[in-house]
């Protein structure tokens, strides 16, 4: 909850100083299967159409593979694996979103593409929009949850990026899968749920 | 060997080492919690006093002695980092670094008053009064000197040039000491202008000098020089016995020669020297040159002549080396990478316009970037021997100050390393290397009840095998006592008492921090710290270091590092799909897969002209999905001692690779070693076969053990769970 709440004044804190709405941020969406996630542009370093991907044998399945970003090869994620929802199928609007995420191990910036069904339009959220995230019924490990927005009566959940795609995280669980079985992936996850 | 260079290299190495200091001791909030902080900080003064030991830099030593027992009490926990012992650190952390700056610029040291100051404030904060500075002072006291005239004698050898000496950086370098009043040039050797042979030194110099030192500096100032030259000194008072005294230390015509300068200088023949005039000379310069006695003042109170040289040597050492950033070299480097994929892409594409014009522009460019590449990563490469070659004076020094006869052999000095890795191999190598001759290396006598010659030898070995670098250090010592690294190990408690471990887990725990065997603290090992760097530093470039070692035979130090080079020669192949790169390196060569053994369910073994080679399947190994074509080769890869077969689906030639690290996310996917990008702009993964082979060794162990046999029989109703593990 502590988290939670520091996360929701930094939002405030950088919006104010470049954007008109004092106290908002602003939220990219973007579609996974029929559900609207939201996460902070500030953590966006650019979209790409999807192309090729190079698989990398041995990862867990979210890891879709590798692909060159102008000379740097940069993993992408299929966010909708990692929640345990059915494989992001590829279509005409399908995406890469490629995301800051800062690395403990090397203290450096690290790159990660999440392959998303479609992106949809980058929104002003009021920090007064935000409710915390509740504690079940969204089907998604509440630590990846940063919080609910409220948006034309429905709500949409905005991603907790540094959690959802914590490198250490990943590189647990890709450990566990080099046993050559992805339950004790999926068991991990069950544990922290 | 170039010593300039190495003392190059050594002020770099400190001058960083101390901004690491620095900074952790400016951090010291969480200095005080953190006992690896509190490591490193001791690690970085330990360090410095290590190398300014080998260079004979004794005011540094002395100094980061004393600031190192206080670190190394800072570190056992018996003193706290303190506000006051934070600020006083800091002092002597500048204090160390003004006399590094001094000694790097050849200027004037220090006030060495103030590092007196330092040291009594250490001892009175850290409680050991008095004990931390025995005598020093006062014999500091002494050295201080009274104004005195000196004659010298500088009978420079005719290779000293060929070594890398020059004789005025001597002369210039003593000026600093006090004043030279004369000097007489001397060059009976130059005979006919058609023997001059320009690299040879004819040339000795008589002087007379008058300064505040003792003969001890003196002597320092041309330490460099003694090997192949002669070098007199003499206080004018006790020249003429002094000569006498000299008189076999060198051949009869230089004696006559500098017998003769000396006179000419003012030396008495008698003994008896006309002390009036002499101390009015001396008055006189002191009054026109104003020389400062030494020891006071900073290098901008020397006079200007002085200051100026200074300046010219600080400009030299500029111009002679460009020091860049690594960062910027690799990101020219993996600029350098797309260009030759942009070029690949622009050769195809004027292939398939056919324009003939176009094709040989392109190849213009092609063969200038084939040259551009080339010459940047030559920037990067350099022999693994600048680093080797800094080990026989290292060893030369040690062993005479261990009293051991000590031999050093050098091979492989010749093969290639990244430059980033040569310079974070200095240290760990110098730990080895120091430890190998304290603790490895018996003592003669120890030795000859062994049967063996009374001279020990230390071996660095380099070699390059399957696209990794093995660095050997081995010596014929007395190897690691394993009973000795139990019993110690189980007191310090980082072991249970009743653990069982292999040969090679107990040799390395000596890496662990502050673990040391040595019963005896000494100025070159023993306080525990080398090993735990060492095996931090290799881990750091991703390398491994192991340990063989058989008692009173000698121990063997293994460092493997792997490809982290920007650019390998690869070998493309394609299993599935997918394109994988294999390190040229490792393949010995390739051969089709026969027909009958094309299938999945055939034995996994090849017999090579009557040689059993087990193969490995890439496909089923990484289960890509893929239907067995008609013909499959088989790429026979050579891993040290032994060798196997890779199974792939096509050969797709050789590839010039370009690595691009995968990223800490795939760190725990050991056999693919990095990724490259294709001239399609595809990303292909670069096979680690060492790691691959490994990991194939490993499955096949848990796969095929008695443990597996137990639960396939029992499966019936045994938990799967219980197989896996």
């Amino acid at each position: 909850m502590t988290a939670l709440t520091l996360q929701r004044s930094q939002h405030g804190r950088s919006a104010a100083t470049d954007e008109h709405e004092p106290d908002a941020g602003q939220f990219l969406t973007f579609q996974l299967g029929n559900e609207t996630f939201a996460i902070d542009i500030l953590c966006i370093r650019e979209i790409l159409e999807y192309e090729y991907l190079t698989e990398v044998p041995l990862m867990p399945d979210f890891i879709r593979g590798v692909m060159n970003l102008r000379g740097a090869v940069v993993p992408v994620i299929d966010l909708a694996l990692r929640f345990h929802r059915p494989r992001t199928e590829l279509g005409r609007r399908s995406c890469v979103v490629i995301i800051e995420v800062h690395d403990e191990d090397e203290d450096r910036l690290q790159l990660i593409g999440i392959l998303v069904d479609a992106v949809n339009e980058v929104l002003a959220i009021n920090s007064a929009d935000i409710e915390a995230a509740p504690q079940f019924g969204s089907k998604l490990r509440t630590d990846f949850i940063a919080g609910m927005a409220r948006l034309d009566q429905r709500f949409i959940v905005l991603l907790n990026v540094p959690r959802v795609l914590s490198i250490e995280e990943i590189t647990l669980l890709s450990r566990l899968d080099e046993g050559g079985d992805s339950i004790a992936a999926g068991g991990c996850d069950d544990g922290i749920e | 060997m170039n010593l300039d260079q190495a003392m190059q290299a050594f002020f770099d190495e400190a001058f960083e080492l101390l901004q690491q200091m620095e900074a952790i001791l400016l951090d010291a909030e969480s200095t005080q919690s953190d006992p690896e902080l509190l490591n490193a900080l001791f690690r970085t003064i330990h360090t410095i006093k290590g190398s300014a030991g080998l260079f004979a830099l004794d005011d540094i030593v002395g100094f980061t002695h004393q600031v190192e027992n206080v670190l190394d009490r800072l570190r056992g926990g018996e003193l706290a980092l303190t506000e006051t012992l934070t600020s006083l650190l800091l002092r002597c952390h500048d204090h160390v670094k003004a006399m590094l700056q001094a000694l790097a610029s050849h200027g004037t040291a220090p006030d060495a008053t103030l590092g007196h100051a330092l040291l009594a404030e250490l001892a009175g904060l850290s409680g050991q009064a008095g004990a931390a500075t025995p005598g020093e002072p006062s014999a500091e006291a002494t050295a201080a000197a009274a104004h005195q005239d000196w004659l010298l004698y500088l009978g420079f050898g005719p290779d000293v040039l060929r070594h890398g000496l020059d004789p005025a950086s001597f002369l210039s370098y003593l000026a600093t000491l006090g004043h030279i009043e004369q000097v007489i040039p001397l060059y009976s050797g130059l005979n006919a202008v058609s023997d001059y042979d320009p690299e040879q030194n004819y040339l000795q110099l008589a002087l007379r000098f008058a300064g505040h030192c003792d003969l001890a500096t003196l002597h320092d100032v041309f330490e460099f020089a003694r090997e192949d030259s002669h070098i007199l000194i003499a206080p004018l008072a006790d020249a003429a016995r002094q000569l006498a005294d000299a008189g076999g230390a060198l051949p009869e015509a230089e004696l006559q020669q500098a017998r003769q300068s000396w006179l000419a200088l003012g030396m008495m023949e008698g003994g008896k020297v006309a002390h009036a005039a002499d101390q009015g000379m001396a008055a006189k310069i002191e009054t026109v040159a104003g020389t400062p006695p030494p020891g006071t003042g900073d290098p901008a109170a020397s006079p200007v002549a002085a200051s100026k040289k200074v300046k010219a040597n600080e400009r030299a050492g500029e111009s002679r080396f460009l020091r860049v950033e690594a960062e910027k070299l690799d990101n020219l480097i993996n600029l350098i990478g797309e260009l030759v994929i942009a070029g690949a892409a622009g050769n195809l594409l004027a292939q398939q316009t056919g324009s003939t014009a176009l094709q040989e522009w392109n190849q213009g460019v092609s063969g200038l970037i084939e040259q551009i590449r080339t010459g940047a990563l030559s920037m990067r490469m350099v022999q693994v021997g600048e680093i080797f070659n800094r080990f026989p004076r290292v060893v030369r020094d040690v062993s005479k100050e261990l009293g051991k006869e000590i031999e050093l052999k050098i091979s492989g000095a010749d093969a290639e390393l990244d430059k980033t890795m040569v310079e974070k191999l200095g240290d760990p190598l110098m730990h080895i290397v120091r430890n190998a001759m304290d603790h490895g290396i018996e003592g003669t006598e120890l030795r000859r009840l062994r049967g063996k010659p009374a001279q020990g030898t230390v071996r660095l070995n380099a070699y390059h095998e399957s696209g990794s670098i093995v660095i050997e250090i081995s010596d014929d010592g007395g190897g690691l006592n394993r009973e000795k690294i139990l019993k110690k190990a189980i007191d310090r408690s980082l072991i249970a008492p009743d653990a069982q471990l292999a040969d090679q887990e107990i040799y390395a725990l000596i890496f662990e921090p502050g673990f040391s065997t040595a019963d005896q603290i000494t100025n070159i090992s023993g306080r525990g710290v080398g090993m735990d760097v060492v095996r931090r530093s290799i881990e750091a470039l991703r390398g491994i270091i192991s340990i063989d070692s058989e008692l009173e035979v000698g121990t063997v130090f293994r460092i493997r590092l792997p490809l982290t080079l920007a650019i390998i020669d690869g070998f493309m192949v394609q299993a599935g799909d997918a394109i994988f790169i294999v390190p040229l390196e490792s393949i010995v060569e390739c051969v089709e897969l026969p027909e009958e053994q094309s299938g999945n369910n055939s034995c996994d073994h090849l017999n090579l002209r009557n040689e059993l080679l087990p193969l490995l399947r890439l496909a089923t190994f990484f289960e890509l999905p893929h239907p067995t074509p008609p013909r499959q080769n088989v790429v026979i890869l050579q891993l040290g001692d032994r060798k196997a077969g890779l199974v792939v689906d096509r050969l797709l030639g050789e590839f010039q690779t370009v690595i691009k690290p995968l990223g800490s996310m795939f760190r725990s996917l050991k056999p693919i070693g990095g990724s490259t990008i294709l001239g399609n702009g595809q990303v292909a993964l670069i096979l680690d076969v060492n790691e691959l082979v490994t990991h194939v060794i490993n499955r096949d162990a848990v796969k095929y053990s008695l443990a597996a046999d137990q639960a396939h029989l029992g499966s019936a109703q045994a938990k799967p769970q219980h197989m896996r593990q």
